[in-house]
Parts: structure tokens; sequence; C-alpha cells
């Protein structure tokens, strides 16, 4: 049973379909309908748990032991601090928001009924001629309410998205909002798919973590909870952008990404570089000198220690509304994920050892 | 509110008084075993030095849940960490303490020995002092110091107890109003479920105690209470505020409070009547972090008391606010949210 020929075509559905989708960090429950809906078309068992981990569980020929991936629903967003004399509704952000771009945008207030509303800069109060930037707190967001009106509405706690419809580019290149990570998700998606037609003998869980922009929490729990053999966390990284001079060596469109370090068992880098090469995919390499930014952080020292790959898809201008990725580099690494569990030895133990 | 409360603020003098630095909470434990011993149906203490009370609920079956109620029993202090010649110690703060608000403050050792704080006379080029701080115990040199103190001992801020109409003054209301809350509610509940009154260790450099007492007893749900910063002093921006009654949490740098515990808990206010706000900030965290991410995930809420100058010795807090904070975790805990 193969549910989608073309990965290409479901991939681009997949990403038109959630990157719009609103999931703030801690409120990622919207998304599950959504999801469910994705995979519920895939032979696999769907389960979640209390604060919203999603697992989508494929099982395999031998079925013994358990292969984790891991990509994050959880988008960036801002969250209703209080409301001032005006009306105006001052915020806090929920993740690491790049601050110079939420000036102008629309944004949705999730209260007990959504309210739209721009973000606008608090008249500055000791603006000079030669100041060209504005501190986080000068950020307000506007409704249009008066403030009788807005403080019924919208309470301290409210959760807060930003609105962005995702558009093609040239060169496969789609750009939006929350590509960080759900194009991650698509990857899963892909993974799975191609897993329809290719024997593989361990069960393959992908789970679509929470709250990983706040603090990889939903891996914490989740992989605690799974208790894997081993696990790849599929995330985003930095892509060469016009003005990123010779700091970024990875590019758009060139294939995943694969790191190596510390945070890194070898033998998956190895694996995983190998089963590239196998199959011909294209993929680039990304040294971490410390712990990685990602879910397989916190996932490698979980329980007696799990060892961990990273694939991540280039990305470019992160944390805004316009984040930038090719979609050639979500199918490629959805294969090369599916080629490197196929690949792998009927006992995972082997990869316990150094 | 539901009921006329009369809270034993006499309680709460003896719990802010008492001295517990992290990792030195021994003599507040006590103090919380004398008062409860009669009314728990057990005492237990951990590895850590976390005091669990257990009230055991008359409920059967699979609609007994077992709930975490925590506060933190250390303060924040000061760790002597180098005794000159003439008897004078050189500290680090244990915990969010400002060194530069200190001089003229007076502290107390575990053992009860008094001093105060004072700074090397140094000034920078505009007069700034720049000296370290110190604390004079009133010693006649470096021996007879010895003979008191040595390195490693904590001491804490003194500040006394004041009770006026409306507020409570006090040094440590960060956390022993949570602890003083707990011990209420404790005391006073008859219920189906299975308690644990968790007293922690270490909060304040960590929530460190919170971390292991919550995999230990691996909770179906967990309650925090803390205090949080009230924005209601001059020329400060508006969020939570004292007297406007108990914060509900949202939001801080460790935890985002599940939507369905967020709205658990404001609907239980609300029916309820009990005064409350919702609690967003971008700094801090309480014992509610470690507590959410243990044992694959344990739902979990928390509920503060706004204190103005938290961390120093004087912290003050509205009455009306800590009987809003007791209000709402005796109704939580009579109708636990079914997870």
């Amino acid at each position: 049973m193969n549910l989608y020929k073309n990965s290409h075509q479901l991939a681009q559905e997949l990403i038109t379909q959630l990157s719009p989708a609103w999931g703030v960090s801690g409120y990622e429950h919207s998304l599950k309908p959504i999801l469910k809906d994705i995979f519920i078309k895939f032979p696999v068992e769907i389960t979640d748990d209390f604060r919203g981990n999603f697992y989508i569980r494929k099982d395999g020929s031998q079925n013994k032991q358990t292969v984790m991936l891991a990509a994050h629903q959880d988008e960036i967003g801002l969250m209703v601090k209080y409301i001032d004399g005006l009306g105006l509704v001052h915020f806090s952000n929920v993740g690491g928001i790049d601050q110079r771009t939420l000036l102008n945008q629309e944004v949705i207030i999730h209260a007990r009924q959504n309210i739209r509303g721009i973000i606008s800069l608090l008249a500055q109060e000791k603006a000079t001629p030669s100041k060209r930037s504005f501190l986080p707190e000068e950020l307000v967001i506007d409704t249009g309410y008066s403030l009788e009106k807005a403080t019924q509405l919208i309470k301290p706690g409210d959760i807060v998205s930003i609105v962005r419809q995702p558009i093609t580019l040239l060169n496969q290149r789609i750009a939006g909002k929350a590509m960080d990570d759900r194009a991650g998700i698509a990857v899963m998606a892909v993974c799975l798919n191609e897993l329809t037609r290719i024997e593989h003998k361990h069960r393959v869980v992908a789970v679509a973590t929470v709250q990983e922009e706040v603090g990889l929490r939903g891996a914490v729990t989740g992989t605690d909870r799974l208790q894997p053999e081993i696990a790849v966390a599929i995330d985003v990284t930095h892509a060469q952008t016009p003005d990123s001079k010779a700091q970024v060596n990875h590019d758009l469109g060139k294939g995943p990404v694969l790191a190596l370090g510390p945070n890194i068992h070898p033998k998956i880098f190895e694996g995983l570089q190998a089963a590239a090469q196998e199959n011909r995919l294209p993929y680039q390499i990304e040294p971490a000198a410390g712990p990685t930014g990602t879910d397989a952080r916190v996932i490698q020292l979980t329980g007696e220690g799990i060892p961990t790959g990273l694939v991540s898809i280039p990305l470019r201008y992160m944390h805004t509304s316009v984040e930038t990725i090719s979609l050639s580099d979500v199918v490629d690494s959805g294969k090369l994920l599916a080629y490197y569990i196929a690949s792998l030895p009927e006992d995972l133990e082997e990869l316990s050892c150094f | 509110m539901t009921e006329n409360l009369t809270l034993d603020y006499n309680l709460l003098k003896d719990l802010t008084q008492a001295y517990g630095p992290s990792g030195n909470e021994k003599q507040v434990a006590a103090l919380i075993k004398e008062y409860a011993e009669n009314f728990v149906d057990s005492v237990e203490t951990d590895t850590l030095g976390n005091l669990i009370l257990r009230k055991n609920g008359s409920g059967k079956g699979s609609n007994k849940k077992k709930i975490m109620i925590a506060a933190h029993m250390d303060e924040v202090g000061l760790i002597v960490t180098y005794i000159d010649r003439n008897g004078y110690l050189y500290f680090s703060p244990v915990g969010g303490i400002k060194v530069a608000e200190l001089p003229g403050r007076r502290v107390m050792f575990g053992c009860g020995l008094k001093g105060v704080i004072a700074r090397e006379r140094k000034v920078n080029e505009q007069g700034k002092p720049i000296g370290k701080c110190f604390i004079d115990i009133g010693v006649l040199g470096e021996e007879e110091a010895r003979n008191k103190v040595q390195e490693g001992d904590m001491a804490i801020l003194t500040g006394e107890f004041v009770e006026t109409d409306s507020h409570i003054m006090a040094k440590a209301l960060d956390d022993r109003l949570g602890c003083f809350i707990a011990l209420q509610a404790c005391k006073n509940y008859q219920g189906d479920h299975d308690l644990y009154f968790t007293f922690t260790v270490q909060e304040e450099v960590g929530a460190r105690g919170a971390k292991t007492a919550a995999y230990s007893i691996e909770p179906d749900l967990a309650l925090i209470i803390d205090t949080t910063i009230s924005y209601d002093t001059p020329r400060e921006e508006y969020s939570t505020a004292a007297n406007k009654g108990v914060a509900i949490k949202a939001m801080d740098r460790t935890i985002i409070v599940s939507p369905r515990i967020k709205q658990w808990m404001t609907n239980t206010a609300d029916q309820h009547s009990i005064p409350y706000q919702c609690e967003v900030i971008s700094t801090g965290g309480t014992d509610s972090g470690p507590v959410h991410l243990s044992k694959g995930g344990i739902p979990t809420g928390g509920l503060a008391v706004p204190v103005r100058y938290l961390h120093t010795a004087s912290e003050v807090a509205v009455k009306a606010d800590i009987e809003a904070a007791y209000a709402l975790l005796s109704e939580l805990l009579k109708n636990p949210l079914d997870i």
C-alpha cells in the first residue's frame, strides 16, 4: 500500500496545510485534528498524551525494538501580558521570536473568540533622531477595540499567533511561518510513506513533539514515555542567505544536513551518511561543537542514554514569518531516513556501544 | 468567597521567622512537622530533605486521585566563602539576592548568631561604591570568628514579622506563605483524594527538591503554591499586582501551563467568586518547571500570591490575596480536573 506515489506532492500538500495552522508552544491542541487527518491515511497507529505530543507508530517486520523520530509541531508566538489604559495589548514572547520582524505583523489573539490585531509601536518616550530601532516592550497589539471592550474580551494569559499564508517561490522553494518545524513533520510523513514500500525490521514511532521552542519540553516527556532504542530528531538549521558571508555552509536545495558532534551518536551519523551515499541522495554536514538546540539535546540524555542522530532541513530567515525552505530538501530528508531505517541491523543494541 | 476565612497568622509569623536558606531547611521542616503531625496520615522526609505530609482520601476506585501540593521551604541567603584575619566574613549569595542592596541589613546564622552587613569603603572615580560586602559578627579577630562560624555556613537576612489590618510584612514570605497556605488547606481538607503536601527544598537555587519529590510521588496532578512579583509600586508597568487576587500561572520561563489546567483553575475561581489574575512572566520559574516534566509529564498548575520587594528582608503581601489563594486551593482540591 503506497498512498502517495509522489513524495514531492505529499510534502507540498502537508507543508501548505501545516504552515498556516496555528499551534504556539503549549497551545498545540488545534493542530491535533490536522495531524490526525494527515496520518490516519497511513497504515499506522495514532496516540497522544496529556500535553499534546502526537505519536505515529508504524510496525516493522520484527517489531522488537523502537526507532523514534521527532519533529516538533509547535511554533513561536506571543502571550498577552496586560492591557494598558488605551486598550493596547502588551505581550511576552513565547520562544525566541525575531523581534525585528514583529512590527506591522498581523496576529490573532486566541481569546474566548479569535480577535485579529496588528503589531504597532508605542510612541517612543525618548526618541531621538538617531534612534532607528525599538525596544521589545515598545511593541503592542492594536485590535481596534476600545479599552472597555478590549479588557472585557482579552485576558492576560491569552495566546497569540502570527498570521501568514505560505507562498511558493521559484526553484521548489516555499516561504511562510512555522516551517520550523512543520517541514520536519512533512519529513516524517515522507519517511513513513516511503516505508510502506520498503521492508523495515523495527517499529518506527514518529513523534510530533510539543514545546520545543521554549526548552525542548515535549521531547523530555515524550522520550521518557517511549523509551526507544535509538532516535533521530528532525529540525531546521540556518541556510546561507545573501548576507551570511562565509559563516554558514549549508545551502537550500543541497540536501539534508547531517549533524555530528558530541550530541550525535557517531554510528547514527555514519549510518545516515552511508544511506545517503548508497542511494545517491545529496547531503550536507553540520558539525555541532556543543549540545544542539534541538530535541536531540534532551533525547540523548533520557533514561540511561539514547543513541541519537539529527537531520536538519536548511532554512533561511529563522523565526520570522517568511521562513524559506526547499521542497527537495524535505523529500530527500524523508527518503534518507526511510533508507536508513531499512538498513538498520537486526539488533539495535549494537548501536548502544560506542 | 464561599466561606468566611480565619487564617491563623501566628503560624505564618513562626514560619517566616524560621531559619532556612537553600540546603538548610531543617528548622522549617521541624516547625511544619510539629504543627501538622496530629492531622496527617503520614510524615516522610526524603534524601534531599523534602518533607512530605500525606493525607489519605476517603474515595474508592478509579476516581481517587493522587495530588501533589508543593510549596518550598527554603529562602534566599548568603554563604560564607572567606574569613579574614580581623574576623570579617566574606560571602556569596545563595539564590537571587542583590548583594549591592545588602549593606545595613542584619543577618542570622543557623545557630542563632547575628551579624550586620557592611561594605569596603572603596569608591570609583565617580564616587560610586565598588567595595565588596562582608558580614560583621562582632568578634575581636579571626580566631574568635572561627570558633563560631566556618566557610560554608549560611546566613539569612532577618526581617521582623509585621501584621497590619490589610498587609503582612516579613522576610521569607517567599515561600513560607506557600507553606502556610498549604498547611491550612491540609488541616481543613476532607475529601476523596490522596493528597501529598510536599514542602520542598532548594527551590531558590533551581527548583531542585521538587524534581526528585515529583519523581518519587508520581502524582496524577500537581499544584504549586509560590509567590510572584507584584508590579504595583510607583512608576512600574502594570501586570500582576497585590490586592488583585490570587495569581493563576499561565507562563513563566520554565513552564507553559496547559490551557486545560489554566481553564480549570480560572473557572473554579469564577464559580466561587474568588478574585484572581493570570500570571505571565518572561523571567523566573518555580517548582512547577521540573515537576511538569517529571515521569513522562505530570499535569501541573501554579498559583501564587503577589509579593512586593521579593528576595529582600521586607517582603510585603496583602492578606486578601493570601485568603484568595487559600480559598482557591481548597476549592481546587475539592474538585480536581479529570485528566
